[in-house]
């Protein structure tokens, strides 16, 4: 097994800025489709933006979209978000579900994830809404004026009759009906 | 810098010139022994002139002012209406730069609007409403809400995240907190200007005020001596004395010592607070006390 | 962080100090019970990787119960490290010479090897007898309660209970008690 992501960066799922608050504001700000006009690579890039570039942009207005066409180089997307993140996607011979695929996953991110390994699968700030735990919590007050050693409280709590008092008891039970047979 | 970007660029060229030169006059068709070399010394030059400095957004080549104006507004959600959003954006500064060009230049420059007027206008609306906000709070708490919310730092953040850094128009780069502070009250007086005041109200209420979300208010408010605040806090009330009482102490006397200790009047339990030394714990059960007398009832 | 969060933290980490009365205590069930309280495994927070052992005073360890005749039979082993090094001592010969020496290596061998066993070991003190130095004393603010009751013995009673104590029959006048 590679143990390469004990090297990453990580740290707690977050929220940039208290979003969704207020109101839910989308994260991604503008992204860049690089591709080629003739190269086989980038024939699913070319699709995409034939057929649904112009459903994404309308759906998304606050996302800015930029194309980029270059020659002979292999399809890219670049996102960049509103905390100053950029993402680089390699689209090499992508289709156009995957294309359109990668593209939803970057406008429904907060920032740029990769690289970075979460410690857990959710955080909160407020761990306990009764308030955290203290030793004193269920410390009962009576032992606040008690003194150390002490006795008393270092009895067990389950105490069984020894013989002695079983002895004793039967002795005390027969005394009764003995007087009560008397009288 | 630059100058010094062309001239390494140059030399880079010239000796790659020579060394394809020596390659298509070499008779022998060896290992080219001339690759790694040049390459480490290309690379070794560009460690040496480090990294490339940070260049505005707007100076690439993929970039459209319009367009980023309107995704802005779209965003958030809001209808500006796009010249006024426009003079938000557009800083003093800015306008002065562009004064120097065209004097420079020669040419007639179409008349600029600044957002300094917008700046004054949004100051006074966040910062009316805020205070309208946290009427209901004592006038201490409330002031320090209204100075942390409206603090540049605060602002900046709020406006970075909201996506204006790129799209200002400002001469300075990068763009500095308090411009951006600026620009976000220049924002909040155009959208008051495109619609109306109570829209630039819930502007204000679902993107500034919403960073209270998760803070106490002793993180944002601390009152310097509180168990003399609590006292005057407490006549105002008619209580006229409590009592602070020792509940619990661990480890007495070692320097990991805990004390918890409740105020109490009249047997009854004001607030509760720890410290590692019975005067701290006091203080911090006076807090308590404090948080306890003004938000429960 | 705010003043109340800070005293907050410290309050939820705070070291208490227990103390525990070995006196006819079994000490290999003892060292089960008192390991949770030197680990701090009795703690809702407890993390193997945060520290949040208690401190815990036993007194009275000379008066430990061995159960059955495990005072003639439980060797301790020991080797110097050189040949023929090895000795063995029964735990009767043990507590003559050292009578926390028990309870101690009880506590120790029941928790696990790690590079924490040490640390962990310092939090515990312990004393042959009832009397503790008063400074460390003064930290006490719980008692651990004992596993098992402690039985009276005859001398413990009084004159007066002895004389109630109902009998099967009395011995003759001329029966001599020794």
């Amino acid at each position: 097994m590679s143990n390469s992501h004990i090297f990453l960066k990580s740290g707690f799922i977050r929220t940039p800025s208290q979003n969704g608050v207020g109101r839910y504001v989308c994260q991604l700000q503008r992204v860049v489709l690089k591709f080629c006009k003739n190269n086989g690579s980038s024939r699913g890039m070319r699709e995409f933006v034939e057929s649904e570039l112009i459903n994404f942009a309308k759906n998304n207005p606050g996302v800015v979209v930029y194309l980029k066409p270059r020659r002979h180089r292999a399809p890219v997307i670049s996102a960049e978000f509103l905390n100053g993140d950029k993402q680089w996607v390699s689209c090499h011979n992508y289709s156009k579900q995957d294309i359109s695929k990668w593209l939803n996953l970057l406008r429904t991110q907060s920032g740029n994830t990769t690289g970075f390994r979460l410690r857990k699968l959710q955080h909160t700030d407020h761990p306990s809404i009764q308030g955290p735990w203290t030793p004193y919590t269920f410390k009962d007050p009576a032992e606040n004026l008690a003194e150390y050693p002490n006795t008393e409280l270092s009895k067990p709590k389950i105490q069984l009759k020894t013989a002695t008092d079983e002895l004793l008891e039967i002795f005390n039970s027969v005394q009764i009906s003995d007087k009560k047979g008397v009288e | 810098m630059s100058l010094y970007r062309q001239t390494l660029a140059l030399t880079s060229r010239l000796l790659l010139k020579q060394a394809l030169k020596t390659r298509i006059t070499g008779e022998t068709r060896n290992i080219k022994r001339w690759v790694a070399p040049t390459l480490n010394e290309l690379y070794t030059r560009r460690l040496k002139v480090g990294p490339e400095p940070p260049q505005p957004r707007s100076t690439f080549l993929e970039w459209n002012y319009e367009a980023e104006v309107f995704a802005f507004g779209k965003r958030l959600g809001e209808d500006f209406d796009k010249n006024i959003l426009k003079q938000a954006l557009t800083h003093r500064s800015f306008v002065i730069a562009e004064e120097e060009k065209a004097k420079q230049k020669g040419v007639q420059l179409e008349e600029l609007a600044s957002n300094r007027s917008l700046i004054k206008e949004g100051d006074k609306i966040v910062s009316d409403f805020l205070k309208e906000e946290f009427k209901e709070h004592p006038d201490d708490v409330a002031e320090a809400l209204h100075d942390y919310l409206t603090s540049v730092d605060m602002l900046a953040h709020v406006a970075s995240h909201m996506g204006l850094r790129d799209i200002i128009l400002t001469s300075e780069f990068p763009v500095e907190n308090s411009t951006l502070a600026d620009t976000f009250k220049a924002v909040v007086a155009a959208l008051k200007q495109s619609q109306d005041v109570a829209r630039a109200q819930i502007f204000v209420k679902d993107f500034l005020i919403s960073q209270l979300n998760g803070k106490e208010i002793f993180d944002i408010w601390n009152p310097e001596k509180p168990l003399e605040y609590l006292t005057n806090l407490l006549k105002q009330r008619g209580i006229n004395e409590f009592e602070p009482r020792l509940c619990n102490q661990s480890a007495a006397n070692t320097i990991l010592a805990n004390y918890q200790v409740g105020l109490y009047n009249n047997k009854k339990l004001l607030g509760i607070g720890w410290g590692e030394s019975i005067q701290i714990a006091k203080e911090t059960a006076a807090l308590d006390a404090i948080q306890r007398l003004h938000y429960q009832k | 962080m705010s003043a109340l969060k800070r005293v907050q933290q410290w309050a939820t980490f705070a070291r208490i100090w227990h103390v525990y009365d070995a006196a006819w205590q079994n000490p290999f069930h003892s060292a089960k019970l008192l390991k949770k309280y030197l680990m701090g495994l009795h703690k809702p927070i407890y993390h193997p990787l945060n520290d949040c052992g208690d401190h815990v005073i036993v007194i009275n360890t000379g008066d430990i119960a061995l159960p059955e005749d495990e005072w003639k039979k439980r060797a301790y082993f020991h080797h110097t490290g050189y040949p023929g090094g090895a000795s063995w001592t029964v735990a009767w010969e043990l507590h003559d010479k050292d009578p926390t020496m028990i309870l101690k290596k009880a506590v120790y061998s029941s928790m696990d090897g790690n590079l924490q066993r040490r640390y962990t070991m310092e939090r515990l003190h312990l004393f042959p007898d009832g009397k503790v130095p008063a400074d460390l004393m003064k930290n006490v603010s719980n008692q651990i309660q004992q596993i098992r009751p402690v039985p009276k013995r005859l001398d413990h009673y009084s004159e007066q209970e002895r004389k109630e104590f109902p009998k099967l029959i009395d011995y003759p006048k001329d029966y001599i008690l020794r």
